[in-house]
């Protein structure tokens, strides 16, 4: 596998969280981890199994103990604080499982503000956005605040904040945890969708009957790669 | 981020902040109120004094009787310059008399001397009637010793007796409108209405013609005198030499028993000035202290509020803000609500100076009454708005700071 097909690339990762001395709590263990574009690859693991580290150190919002991470080629640990970001905000779109949109904003301004963090003009931040946003059926909810949608319409919204910068990695993060298995099929096949326009998708996951959408799954078990498995 | 984005999201978490947020603004309002209040009332006394003691003029010296230790306590009455002394006696009190002048003109660097008296009496103008200070002047000198000024009409000259010149105010507020030449009375007798004066509220009168008006004024006496010094620069020689020889004419030996009072507008004027400024910088201090107050008042909610917006700020970094995104918006969030504390502080502010000064001037007399006057101007606001922003973003440094170093992970994961 050539190094520049990885969108994200991890090698030899320790994660260690020194609660105690000498006796640290290991999460990560020697991690190795290619991810190439286009994929759709599920992580998959019981929980504390540090699914969730890893999904953070893929996700580049933590840094690894030892070990290192390449986001589009670039080695992050040689990277300063503000470059990071914004390669972060340009390559990768988050979906959280709690939806995570900010609370004060429409919609509509939900959507627009990565764009807006990396300087997208506000015009064409916001054709962008409602372009997005009435691609995925929420036309008539632009102006309406988190609090005022249903869980479906607010992963909907996340899902839109996600492609705003059309990054080319979406990482979801148990995206249908907190839906009806109608929404949680939807979010899914649009997730699907996604990737056969050519995204690459990270789906982190428990649940079994998400990860037959994948395409290669890594099952981590005590913070070790256990399995991977590939269709 | 641009600055724009910023600060909308700034003006957002203002918008959306809970009662603490409007406690902490309330803590500014009341900070800057004092702040504006404060120096509104003392830029107005500082007003107030220069109008008053350059009425007076440099170069006129007033002579009172009695002696007061307090030397500056200079009365400030409607009558002008021969407004009656607030002066205590410590000895026994003599008028002041014919043959004090005399004494007086024989003095070198004095131009001219005039004896004045005063008293208040009913003024009648058609229907109406109030209670006035009328002067009365030698009105062969008054127009070369008095710095009033002339709106309408002339000044008192020779052979006018029951002619008077009274001020802008009286005619136009007191009354409605004493126009020039009409007839008023005044206990009883009618005079003409020769000039009026530019401002103020007083009535001058020849000095004869009040004397046979007011039966307070004895014959032979003046309340004050007033002495028209040729160099300025001589002054404080000048009131020595009057006091030496007041003393050697009345017979007083020590200083202690003096029965007169030499006035010089410009030492009164230094002696005001630095109680005025004193007071300014007493009051001014409190006023720090509730501004400061205020200000941590701030940091305190800007700490909490951080907190409350920990996990906001962790989606914002996973979309990609950076530090100094993150920064920038608290910084100005903070910022806002010192801006929103200051533009209350002053609204507060004005309402508080100008309800005190029209509290203050209802009373009488002396320092007091200097603070009566109020004067807000454009460079205090600009002032008191551009600290209480610049109050706001240094309480709020330190938690944007804070803010801005999350990690985004630790961040995310804060409920």
């Amino acid at each position: 596998m050539k190094k520049d097909t990885c969108v994200i690339s991890i090698a030899d990762v320790w994660r260690k969280y020194d609660m105690k001395k000498n006796d640290p709590l290991v999460v990560l263990r020697d991690i190795n981890l290619k991810i190439k574009k286009g994929e759709f690859i599920a992580i998959t693991g019981p929980s504390g199994s540090g699914k969730s580290t890893l999904m953070n150190v893929v996700g580049t919002l933590d840094l690894p103990s030892f070990g290192y991470v390449y986001l589009d080629g670039k080695d992050i640990s040689k990277m300063n604080e503000s470059d990071l970001a914004y390669l972060r905000g340009k390559t990768i779109g988050f979906i959280f499982q709690q939806f995570n949109l900010l609370p004060t904003l429409t919609a509509l301004q939900n959507v627009m503000l990565p764009m807006e963090i990396i300087d997208v003009p506000e015009n064409d931040a916001r054709k962008t956005a409602t372009d997005i946003l009435i691609a995925l059926g929420l036309g008539d909810r632009l102006h309406h605040k988190p609090n005022e949608l249903s869980g479906g319409q607010q992963q909907r919204v996340a899902i839109a904040r996600a492609l705003a910068n059309n990054p080319e990695v979406i990482l979801a993060d148990e995206p249908t945890g907190n839906l009806d298995s109608h929404t949680g099929k939807f979010v899914i096949d649009f997730l699907g969708r996604l990737n056969k326009e050519g995204k690459t998708i990270i789906l982190i996951t428990h649940d079994l009957n998400l990860v037959k959408y994948a395409k290669r799954t890594v099952h981590i078990l005590d913070g070790k790669i256990k399995q991977r498995l590939s269709k | 981020m641009r600055l724009k984005k910023s600060f909308q999201l700034a003006l957002n978490i203002l918008i959306h902040s809970k009662l603490r947020s409007w406690l902490t603004i309330i803590g500014i309002i009341i900070g800057i109120a004092a702040i504006v209040s404060i120096v509104s009332i003392s830029i107005g006394a500082k007003q107030q004094l220069e109008d008053r003691l350059g009425n007076l003029g440099a170069d006129i010296l007033t002579i009172s009787p009695g002696f007061s230790r307090a030397a500056g306590n200079f009365g400030f009455d409607e009558g002008g310059p021969f407004g009656r002394e607030d002066t205590s006696s410590n000895s026994e009190s003599k008028n002041l008399t014919a043959r004090d002048l005399v004494v007086l003109r024989n003095i070198n660097n004095v131009k001219y001397v005039m004896g004045g008296v005063s008293s208040r009496g009913d003024l009648t103008y058609l229907t109406k009637t109030a209670t006035v200070s009328v002067s009365g002047v030698d009105e062969t000198i008054w127009k070369d010793i008095t710095t009033e000024e002339l709106a309408s009409g002339r000044m008192l000259t020779n052979g006018d007796s029951y002619s008077i010149v009274i001020g802008d105010r009286l005619a136009s507020s007191t009354f409605d409108d004493i126009p020039l030449n009409s007839k008023v009375t005044i206990e009883g007798k009618t005079f003409k209405v020769v000039g009026i004066l530019t401002d103020g509220n007083s009535v001058y009168m020849p000095i004869q013609t009040a004397r046979n008006v007011f039966d307070d004024i004895g014959a032979e006496e003046f309340d004050s005198i007033s002495v028209k010094i040729k160099d300025v620069g001589l002054a404080d020689e000048t009131v020595s030499n009057i006091t030496k020889k007041l003393m050697m004419a009345r017979g007083i030996l020590k200083e202690t028993e003096k029965d007169f009072t030499v006035s010089n507008p410009a030492t009164m004027q230094a002696t005001m000035q630095s109680t005025i400024d004193s007071m300014s910088l007493f009051l001014g201090a409190i006023a720090a202290i509730s501004l400061l107050v205020g200000a941590i008042g701030i940091a305190n909610t800007m700490f909490t509020s951080v907190l409350e917006k920990t996990k906001e700020i962790g989606i914002m970094k996973a979309i990609g803000a950076r530090n100094k995104d993150i920064l920038t918006i608290f910084l100005i969030n903070s910022g806002l609500i010192g801006l929103v504390g200051g533009i209350g502080g002053i609204i507060l502010g004005v309402f508080a100076s100008g309800l005190i000064g029209s509290m203050v001037s209802g009373t009488s007399g002396g320092i007091s009454r200097m603070f009566g006057s109020t004067a807000i101007t454009p460079g205090l606001l600009i002032t008191a708005l551009s600290f209480s922003i610049i109050i706001g973003m240094i309480a709020g440094a330190i938690p944007a700071y804070r803010a801005s170093k999350l990690k985004p992970v630790d961040a995310l994961r804060y409920e």
